[in-house]
């Protein structure tokens, strides 16, 4: 490409406020951004992801005879997965120590919308710690940003248009975001594989509304927001990363055993929210190190590098993420939801209306601006899907303790543990507690004690 | 348990064709064309990228189009190296096609097709989504079997003999009232026959012009830049007890094969009637040229259709989709208010058809001089190099890729893959990372040293 035309297309780019409308033209364009250049370091990056292997933990009965539980797991696990951990800060002894270490969900990460004042790229590098459990594969990773609009294919991680990450290399991705709202990220090579066997997770972008607001300001009562929405009506006080996916255990063993399976018999064994199923969703978080859980859930690690677990349940050592939404009557709570499964799910909130403001990182409005938000109790989400919804915590019906309101998967199917009765699978709870129970949020999914 | 012994043929005979003479009378009744012109059918070089489309020939009426279709068997082939017997609608009497001719009328047209049974069984074409059809210039209703239940959404042409002869033939008419993108697929046994390869697309071209896609003037679109993406599923059981009469157990249908127009990755990219896929002649590879608001202004479009029978959840990487019509509906209020929305995961019913714009756009304008990409890039040995990498991060750059290492990478294109996101759909019974999978091929600008 010449430099001569790339004036030309910037000459032709018309700036107006944070986004940049197309002059001379009627037709839809989207949003259009002017190119630019910045000034981080080729060498920086915000985050610091691994992929590899390693072993996480789902209800071992009823037993899927001889696939579940895998009787090659180390105890307390069940389940054999390929995953990504957030390794930022780690020594490089501590970083090679997580092969065979992996985490499902992937850490749940999240970066501001690119401002042009301050040339905030988000910078994510990657590296290929191996599989302990299955050498010969020898396969690469990569991160791909499902949803990344207008991604060059050098950033996009899809192996066959552009580069991955061999074992023991590194590869920084860089993003400048310029959507804000709900994404998901996961490794694309062999991605019928690498998605199913855990390396997936959700991103998200925060709009330009809030990251410039000036602190102790608001904008229809709120301080953080989905959308740049202009008068607050994506605006929230607490925020809850949904991440949907699956298991079927038959291609799980096989993966450890060396074995193929053959995808087009695929079912979804278990069904996930952020990498558990009830009532392990609403086990705590793992600790959190909320101070330098800047761009990722940055889960405290002992000298080794090694995942701290949630309080009390050392079997989801490997599954950090609590599912548990925990609220204050009144207050406001957005839900990200986004589905990596193979399969549509039907997420339903019992007793309390959700409007949905987003879908797929785009805001409910159409090209006119007409306001095409609603409201819903049910979100039927599809593979690949995004969904970001707001819903107000009801009154408190008084006394002690919490009210409680199920979010479940209505396809039974999905919201049970194979087993017969009471929940399972994707569900989990909402907690409405009295005024000024819970403390503000430190970090998405908190559960503000 | 549904027999098809009656569907037998004999053996060694795989389709009944015409004589040579009586398929250069009927040639000149069915025009394939390129993209928007009108030109004569014969020679007519077929487009290599791109919506194929089949122009009836003018009927007796005013702004009447008239198409014929017969219903032919053959084969496919499929990426594991296995075919699948079929059955399809031919253009004319063309020999067998997978799947069928892509039918473009413009709005206001009446539409006249003119169906010509050559299959063992009772079939019939109905057009989800038009009103007030006609068969044989009645309105066209459901049959009921003696018992009195509808076993045809649609009058049928009856069944030819056991060499494809002596089939009956009917003739659909309706108005093309509303623009948009329809299925027409067989009506009769659907569960069977639609899943055998009865189906195509149908276009319908609004009053404001063919590079629009409703009567709207934001839905305007690059008319070379136009793509369909038809998603189908296969369970090779049934087409192979098809073929040899033999039984079959509907409830124990499975796919295991899915299909975009009619082929599976890496068939999908190859070109519009390429020569290896006989049968099989419209491609998916989405070629375009970056967004410029002075040379290429306009977004293309790709028109989705799912004759599967669950729903395809299509992810096109790098670009968010404005759906801005479904079932040939545009997306607005009664008060004529903008309902369309983008999307990233297009998630496509059974027998639904969603209209789509999109373009990719050179957001960052990352160039090696003047603004290049600001990491450090591994060397060489350090990356896994994809089979379609120009060896650069930079449009219109190619650079060395290590010794040994294949590209068909032309002249530093971009190649950013589209695929279903139920990922177990991107499989062949064995064969992962086929099935419903193409790119969007990004041009740099022009010229480039890209052949098309």
């Amino acid at each position: 490409m010449s430099d001569a035309m790339r004036v030309d297309r910037r000459q032709f780019l018309k700036y107006v406020g944070g986004a940049v409308a197309v002059a001379g033209t009627a037709t839809w364009a989207g949003k259009m951004l002017l190119p630019q250049s910045v000034n981080a370091a080729p060498g920086d990056f915000d985050l610091f992801l691994a992929g590899t292997d390693g072993w996480m933990y789902l209800p071992p009965t009823p037993a899927i005879p001889p696939f579940h539980p895998d009787n090659l797991a180390p105890s307390p696990f069940t389940t054999y997965i390929f995953g990504f951990r957030n390794i930022t800060g780690l020594t490089d002894q501590q970083r090679t120590n997580q092969k065979n270490h992996a985490q499902h969900s992937a850490p749940l990460m999240w970066a501001n919308q690119y401002d042009d004042a301050l040339e905030n790229e988000f910078r994510v590098k990657l590296t290929n710690l191996g599989l302990e459990l299955r050498p010969d594969l020898f396969d690469a990773h990569t991160l791909h940003w499902h949803g990344f609009r207008n991604v060059i294919p050098f950033y996009d991680g899809e192996p066959s248009g552009s580069v991955a990450v061999p074992s023991g290399r590194e590869f920084t991705y860089v993003y400048r975001p310029r959507d804000p709202g709900t994404y998901m990220y996961h490794c694309h090579v062999e991605d019928v594989e690498h998605v199913h066997m855990g390396m997936t997770g959700l991103v998200f972008v925060r709009p330009l509304q809030e990251t410039r607001l000036t602190p102790g300001d608001n904008i229809g009562g709120f301080s953080k927001f989905m959308y740049n929405d202009g008068d607050g009506s994506t605006g929230y006080h607490r925020e809850f990363a949904m991440f949907l996916s699956e298991v079927w255990a038959e291609s799980h063993w096989a993966d450890a055993h060396i074995q193929l399976p053959e995808w087009s018999d695929y079912r979804a064994d278990f069904s996930l929210l952020n990498g558990r199923v009830y009532p392990d969703t609403i086990a705590p978080n793992a600790p959190i190190n909320a101070a330098q859980s800047v761009h990722a859930l940055a889960v405290e690690t002992d000298g080794d590098g090694y995942l701290m677990a949630p309080d009390g349940h050392p079997e989801l050592q490997y599954q950090p993420q609590s599912s548990l939404v925990r609220c204050n009557e009144g207050e406001t709570v957005a839900l990200r939801f986004a589905n990596l499964g193979f399969r549509e799910q039907a997420m339903s909130l019992t007793g309390i209306r959700m409007r949905v403001v987003g879908r797929d990182a785009t805001p409910m409005t159409g090209r006119d601006s007409t306001d095409t938000s609603y409201e819903t109790d049910t979100i039927n989400i599809g593979p690949g899907e995004s969904y970001d919804v707001v819903f107000q915590a009801p009154a408190h019906s008084g006394g002690s303790g919490h009210d409680t309101y199920m979010l479940y998967n209505r396809n039974f199917t999905r919201s049970n543990n194979l087993a017969p009765g009471g929940f399972g699978g994707q569900a989990t709870e909402v907690r409405v507690f009295p005024g000024g129970t819970i403390s503000d949020q430190q970090y998405p999914n908190d559960w503000g004690v | 348990m549904t027999r098809f012994s009656h569907l037998r043929r004999p053996k060694g005979r795989r389709a009944f064709r015409l004589p040579a003479s009586a398929a250069a009378l009927t040639v000149s009744l069915v025009m394939i064309v390129g993209l928007s012109s009108a030109g004569s059918a014969s020679a007519a070089p077929v487009p290599k990228v791109g919506i194929i489309c089949t122009n009836g020939v003018d009927g007796p009426s005013a702004n009447e189009k008239v198409f014929d279709i017969t219903t032919q068997t053959g084969y496919i082939s499929l990426p594991d190296g296995n075919t699948a017997f079929m059955w399809g609608y031919s253009a004319g009497h063309d020999d067998f096609q997978h799947p069928g001719p892509v039918l473009c009328v413009n709005e206001g047209d009446t539409v006249t097709v003119i169906l010509h049974n050559t299959l063992p069984a009772q079939t019939s074409i109905s057009f989800p989504g038009q009103t007030d059809v006609l068969a044989n210039g009645s309105p066209a209703e459901p049959e009921p079997s003696g018992g009195g239940a509808v076993t045809s959404l649609t009058n049928t042409a009856s069944a030819a003999d056991a060499n494809g002869v002596g089939g009956g033939t009917v003739t659909y008419s309706f108005l093309a009232d509303h623009p948009g993108t329809f299925l027409y697929e067989s009506g009769t046994d659907g569960e069977m026959q639609v899943r055998m390869g009865l189906f195509g697309a149908l276009i319908v071209r609004p009053t404001m012009g063919a590079d629009y896609a409703y009567n709207t003037a934001e839905d305007q679109f690059d008319s070379s830049e136009e793509f369909m993406v038809l998603l189908s599923e296969i369970d090779p059981y049934l087409n192979a007890a098809v073929e040899a009469g033999k039984n079959f157990n509907m409830n124990r249908y499975h796919p295991r094969y899915w299909l975009i127009n009619g082929r599976g990755y890496p068939d999908s990219i190859a070109d519009n009637g390429a020569s290896w896929l006989p049968t099989q002649p419209y491609g998916a590879l989405a070629d375009i040229q970056p967004y410029d608001a002075t040379n290429h202004p306009l977004p293309g479009m790709a028109r989705y259709l799912n004759v599967g029978t669950e729903d395809y959840p299509f992810h096109p990487h790098g670009n968010n989709g404005l759906v801005v019509g479904r079932d040939g509906q545009p997306l607005e209020g009664s008060g004529g208010e903008d309902l369309s929305f983008e999307k990233f995961a297009i998630n496509i019913g059974p027998g639904q058809t969603w209209d789509v714009i999109f373009k990719w756009y050179d957001a960052e304008g990352y160039d090696p001089v003047g603004n290049p990409v600001n990491v450090t890039v591994p060397g060489l040995a350090n990356q896994e190099i994809g089979v379609f990498y120009s060896g650069s991060p930079y449009l219109g750059t190619q650079e060395e890729l290590p010794p040994g290492i294949q590209t068909v990478n032309q002249c530093g294109e971009y190649y950013i893959i589209s695929h279903n996101h139920a990922l177990f759909q991107i499989t062949s019974w064995g064969a992962n990372m086929t099935g419903p999978i193409t790119y969007m091929k990004i041009e740099p600008p022009q010229p480039n040293g890209c052949v098309n």
